[in-house]
């Protein structure tokens, strides 16, 4: 068993971590559960984002409730520690959405929809490598991701618990 | 499908069914009245023991910060304000069935109560927000939306992974599965209970319609909160079970409401920061 700090990534807030932790987004709906890992640096963080975008008439409180401020601040944060945006490999998951009639329909309110859209787009401005994901659909997810090996696990109620993907290994076979 | 149980047999064979205090029931239907006072609403909580304690307690808590100490029941009540002894009398007799696991619907301890917390606190705030319906009536409208479900857990517990592949493969909402499996879903029992404790009219179609809020037919208000609120506390992830958010959004409620997506986000981020702050402050005082 993967030793080191257990960090629970609470709604709207942002972990970082140099060395081994496990970082853990607890029962995602419709938000947003992003990891990224700089394995040479061995920096590691996560983010629980809540809502696509800030308000434009209200200061912002907590960075980590909004993809377009939460994504560049956990980045920063992640420098602080060591780490290089260039260097960083990130995964994503959640972004749950209400039951649609018909492949066609959509909604403007879907917060899961626009999530996942934000988080897409804002990663792609970035130039960010993001080696995989895991959203939409219907049920809430639980995110964990071990610093030690990069394993990014997602669990659901029915499906349980899978891997979609190991940063660090993939890492090595990127810069191989 | 066949059905095997109508909802009155759930009713009469569910050994474990959710109940509100008399009380309880009383203080709500006092606090409605035009005519109610702090000295009627505490001469009904006087006859619980239990939520005179509570009262009291919350009176005197660090939340309403208050030099002296309170230890007359009609000035609890005058302190708190009517509305908030309503709440806390619904929420101390809900809480302590509310917070068992419903494991029908895969909600573990305390799931069903962040659920049913979650959508009254949102429902409260989207009342206020449209102005279309009372904000305490939507709060307890949210508390209560999804009782069925708790009747319902025992009978659906084998059946969960049957309503989702039927779900799945006929491309149907939760709720309509329900109809189709069980004969019934979660809301006509809810409703099937809440009238038979002659719950207010607006509490019962609340029950009925939270997924299907333009068929209600008189208390438009109330339900489209509760859909609304309902849609905010899942898309947030509090008390999501096996049907997660397999139900439809109904966005004829944001029209009716004259609320737009970006007031539902604000109204998202204000339920997140109050849910937070009510939580504690309730859950201490009902348990």
């Amino acid at each position: 068993m993967p030793v080191g700090n257990q960090l629970l990534v609470g709604m709207s807030e942002i972990k970082v971590a140099k060395g081994p932790a496990i970082f853990t987004c607890l029962g995602l709906g419709s938000c947003i559960g992003l990891v990224a890992i700089d394995e040479q640096a061995d920096v590691c963080g996560m983010i629980h984002i809540m809502l696509p975008e800030a308000f434009k008439d209200k200061p912002v409180d907590k960075p980590g409730k909004f993809a377009d401020t939460g994504i560049p601040e956990l980045l920063s944060q992640m420098e602080k520690l060591g780490a290089s945006k260039s260097r960083m490999i990130m995964a994503y998951a959640g972004g749950a959405q209400v039951f649609k009639f018909g492949s066609d329909s959509s909604s403007r309110l879907d917060v899961g929809a626009r999530n996942g859209d934000a988080v897409t787009k804002i990663l792609k401005s970035l130039g960010a490598r993001v080696l995989a994901y895991d959203i939409g659909g219907s049920s809430g997810r639980t995110v964990i991701v071990n610093a030690e090996d990069g394993e990014v696990k997602v669990r659901t109620v029915h499906s349980g618990e899978k891997t979609i993907c190991s940063l660090k290994r993939s890492a090595k076979r990127l810069a191989a | 499908m066949s059905h095997t149980i109508t909802i009155e047999q759930i009713v009469a064979k569910t050994t474990d069914l959710p109940t509100i205090p008399a009380a309880a029931i009383k203080v709500m239907r006092e606090t409605q009245s035009s005519s109610s006072s702090a000295a009627s609403v505490a001469k009904i909580i006087v006859t619980d023991q239990a939520l005179s304690a509570r009262v009291l307690r919350l009176a005197n808590s660090a939340y309403y910060g208050l030099s002296r100490r309170i230890v007359d029941l009609p000035e609890a009540v005058v302190v708190l304000g009517m509305k908030s002894v309503k709440n806390l009398a619904l929420v101390a007799g809900t809480y302590p069935w509310m917070q068992r696991p419903v494991t029908g619907y895969c909600l573990g301890p305390e799931e069903m109560w962040r659920h049913a917390f979650g959508t009254a606190v949102a429902s409260q705030i989207i009342a206020r927000v449209s102005g279309k319906a009372s904000e305490d009536v939507a709060f307890t409208a949210g508390l209560l939306h999804d009782l069925g479900k708790v009747a319902l857990s025992v009978w659906i517990e084998n059946k969960m992974g049957a309503i989702l592949l039927y779900a799945g493969r006929e491309e149907i909402s939760f709720d309509e599965a329900e109809r189709r499996v069980l004969g019934y879903d979660h809301c006509q029992v809810g409703y099937h209970l809440a009238t038979n404790w002659n719950l207010p009219e607006e509490l019962c179609e609340a029950a009925l319609h939270h997924h299907n809020p333009a068929q209600a037919t008189v208390h438009h208000g109330i339900v489209d909160c509760v859909h609304v609120g309902d849609y905010i506390c899942s898309a947030m992830g509090f008390g999501l079970g096996g049907d997660g958010m397999l139900y439809r959004f109904d966005e004829t409620s944001l029209d009716r409401l004259g609320i737009t997506t970006n007031q539902v986000d604000a109204v998202t981020d204000e339920f997140v920061e109050k849910f937070e702050e009510y939580e504690t402050l309730f859950t201490e005082m009902a348990a």
